[in-house]
């Protein structure tokens, strides 16, 4: 290196160090102690007491562990594939090419802007099972009412389809993507007889597997963190987290054990078998994604 | 060069800038050294929000040294998430209210701060003159944790428009008559059910185990059956006991009767989340009868004066048994960390003294401490009947794992209820789950 390498360089690193320190400091310190802590009976204050893989055999036996875990992967399961069909579905409807497209794009786009806590706020009026405008809709059309609040059976699939009120922000990755494919090969496409159909099966949808791998990592990380909507809808957990325990997910179980019976320790524990999983899933992911995903430059 | 410049400027800044927030600091405990500030959280909402607010304000304009701020958190009876990161982090209140019957556990975690030695100081009579029950839950391995702030009990409300509807005299569930009998209260409240054409509830006589808009817990009906939900002497949770499992028993073969999900559904129709409290169920008429406590007197009051109640007992097993019904209730605290030790016991102590109960009374709460207990004419005609319930009232038990309980039974009863769950193996499960815990912090 010569001089004034390592003088770029240590000017660099001294730019870029208030990331650095806030990203040791505030991000793997904790990471780490959270490892220690899983090791320990520790209620947040006071000195944590070492006992070994207690909590790790505590946590096989708990049934709300395996509960919420379940619960958890019911959410992701459903709400990760539907968030990628609705998401492409809109920004295929972004994408049309009319004058008034931009009005379209925002009222699509609208119910994104709401945070999280406002929606299940609104999803509280909106799914009563006398007064709330959905069962009004379903009794319309002579169809039983839905308990989605009360009934264990549809609470979970309640907060499934409320995810899908938030589905604007990856439509709009969608968009991008399907604005950069070249319109020529759908020129060709057309040349050679091929219609709207055709063209979307055969060139936009694997055009857009490197957004949909993205979308589907992205909505893994989050989808096995769903938490806010839960609380809300069952005030905050306290005593259980809706009928049945049906939205009990899993980090809201890492919150209770964390916050409402101050088992520091337990939680840490809880912590790190998610974090090992999301990590296994993750890795499943990418290496099922090379026999699908299609990068244009191939 | 100019680069090593801009660094050293920019460093300077950041130093002349901490040496201002520095500065700041130092002037305003110089000028806090007069009037002691403390703060004072509670996660308590309208209407008791503001009449704790109207105390703050008394007990400040009364003492001249120190200035209590008032601030509402969010929070509840078992989530103390606020408190727990505030304190942690060394910004916690000097005072906090906390539900009585966890003060073990905080104390146990560390959460609070150990206030025999400062209520020795200034006041050993404190012990003796609140209710033994209440002031049991303040205590932790022989070291008080709190002062005890209100209690309450829970009886039995009936709509008497309802009940006369349904053909009975209302007059037949005055306290006079003594409690009735379960059998005879699932008689009227069957005939006060409505339904739609579809099935569903639109009126319901009584839900027993509700917990959404009234009091029908585990520990309801696990007292009026005779339970005993720990043994205090060797630290054992026992909600296998069959008192209380016969209480569980009740309350499943009561939602047989109704319909498990449809009770459920009657429930998040008219008391869903965030249900305002004018729109209470019982308050608009939907609901014939309900257990709950007294401070429900002045939500009526304020909300649907207009409405035909009473109050009775809670009905009991068998005709001839004693009543039975539990008391609970708040206290005042002093979070870990505080720095104004004898000023926060000064505010505490004056606001679970016989000033402060009493104006806390105001909005319909019964008081602890003995001698205002004993002057009936304190109270109005509707809350001595609350009053008079409690010389009869159990206490749930004053275990460091008193949280973690609660939540374990109140699963257990949506286990019975809605799953129809055999009572048996659900109740063991609880003890399996919380005996490990409290075997720690006993």
């Amino acid at each position: 290196m010569t001089k004034t390498e390592k003088r770029n360089l240590r000017n660099g690193l001294i730019f870029v160090s208030p990331w650095i320190v806030g990203f040791l400091c505030l991000q793997v310190y904790p990471i780490l102690y959270s490892l220690r802590l899983s090791f320990t009976r520790y209620s947040g204050f006071g000195k944590p007491v070492s006992v070994g893989l207690e909590n790790f055999r505590t946590l096989i036996q708990d049934p709300l562990f395996t509960k919420s875990l379940y619960n958890t992967f019911f959410y992701t399961v459903w709400a990760v594939p539907l968030g990628v069909v609705v998401a492409i579905l809109i920004a295929l409807a972004m994408n049309q090419r009319v004058r008034e497209v931009a009005v379209y794009r925002a009222i699509l786009y609208l119910p994104s802007i709401l945070p999280l806590f406002a929606l299940s706020f609104v999803w509280i009026v909106f799914s009563n099972p006398r007064f709330g405008l959905l069962n009004y809709i379903l009794q319309g059309l002579g169809l039983p009412i839905i308990d989605f609040i009360g009934n264990p059976v549809w609470t979970k699939p309640s907060i499934v389809l409320l995810a899908q009120l938030g589905a604007g922000g990856p439509a709009l990755i969608f968009l991008a993507g399907l604005r950069g494919i070249p319109r020529e090969l759908y020129e060709s496409a057309e040349i050679d007889g091929a219609g709207a159909m055709r063209s979307f099966w055969s060139i936009t949808l694997p055009m857009l597997t490197p957004v949909i791998l993205y979308d589907i990592i992205l909505g893994l990380s989050m989808g096995l963190q769903v938490f806010t909507q839960a609380y809300i809808i069952t005030s905050g957990g306290v005593n259980m987290a809706g009928p049945n325990n049906s939205l009990l997910f899993y980090v809201f179980y890492i919150y209770k054990n964390a916050f409402q019976y101050t088992r520091m320790g337990y939680a840490s524990a809880l912590v790190w078998v998610l974090f090992v999983i999301s990590m296994i899933l993750a890795l499943s992911v990418f290496k099922w994604a090379r026999s699908w995903v299609h990068y244009g430059n191939e | 060069m100019k680069r090593s410049v801009l660094i050293l400027l920019t460093g300077l800044l950041c130093l002349s800038v901490l040496a201002a927030n520095g500065k700041k600091e130092d002037t305003a405990a110089a000028s806090g050294s007069d009037v002691v500030s403390l703060k004072f959280w509670t996660s308590h909402t309208p209407p008791d929000s503001d009449t704790l607010k109207a105390m703050v304000e008394t007990f400040n304009a009364g003492h001249p040294g120190i200035e209590v701020e008032f601030i509402q958190v969010p929070g509840s009876e078992t989530d103390v998430a606020k408190l727990m990161t505030a304190v942690r982090g060394g910004t916690g209140p000097d005072a906090y209210m906390l539900d009585r019957f966890t003060i073990a556990q905080r104390a146990a975690s560390g959460v609070l701060e150990d206030i025999t030695g400062v209520m020795n100081k200034k006041d050993s009579a404190m012990a003796s003159a609140h209710v033994p029950y209440a002031w049991a839950e303040t205590q932790y391995k022989g070291k008080t944790y709190g002062l005890p702030f209100d209690t309450d009990s829970r009886v039995l409300y009936f709509n008497k428009d309802l009940v006369k509807e349904a053909g009975y005299d209302p007059a037949v569930l005055d306290p006079s008559n003594g409690p009735q009998t379960i059998e005879f209260i699932q008689e009227i409240a069957d005939k006060i059910n409505k339904t739609d054409g579809t099935g569903q509830y639109t009126q319901v006589g009584f839900i027993p185990y509700d917990t959404k808009y009234s009091q029908g817990w585990h520990y309801t009906w696990g007292f009026v059956f005779g339970g005993k939900f720990a043994d205090l002497a060797s630290m054992k949770v026992t909600p296998t006991d069959p008192g209380v499992v016969a209480g569980y028993q009740f309350i499943k073969d009561w939602a047989a009767h109704m319909g498990p999900q449809k009770v459920e559904t009657f429930i998040s129709t008219y008391a869903p989340p965030n249900n305002p409290p004018e729109q209470d169920p019982f308050l608009i008429g939907k609901v014939g009868m309900m257990v709950n406590g007294d401070w429900v007197l002045h939500s009526i009051k304020q909300y649907h004066p207009e409405l035909n109640w009473g109050v009775t007992y809670l009905p009991v097993p068998e005709k001839g048994d004693k009543p039975a019904t539990w008391a609970g209730g708040w206290s005042m605290v002093i979070p870990t960390g505080c720095k104004n030790m004898d000023e926060a016991y000064e505010f505490i102590s004056w606001m679970c003294g016989e000033e402060g109960e009493k104006m806390y009374m105001k909005t319909a709460h019964l008081p602890t401490i003995k001698s205002l207990l004993a002057d009936d004419s304190s109270f109005d005609a509707n809350h001595l009947f609350f009053k008079e319930c409690l010389d009869f009232a159990s206490s749930r038990p004053p275990i460091p794992a008193g949280a973690l309980y609660w939540d374990g039974l109140t699963q257990a009863m949506g286990e019975v209820t809605l799953n129809q769950g055999d009572v048996k193996a659900a109740l063991q499960q609880v003890a399996d789950q919380v005996q490990p815990q409290l075997d720690a912090l006993k």
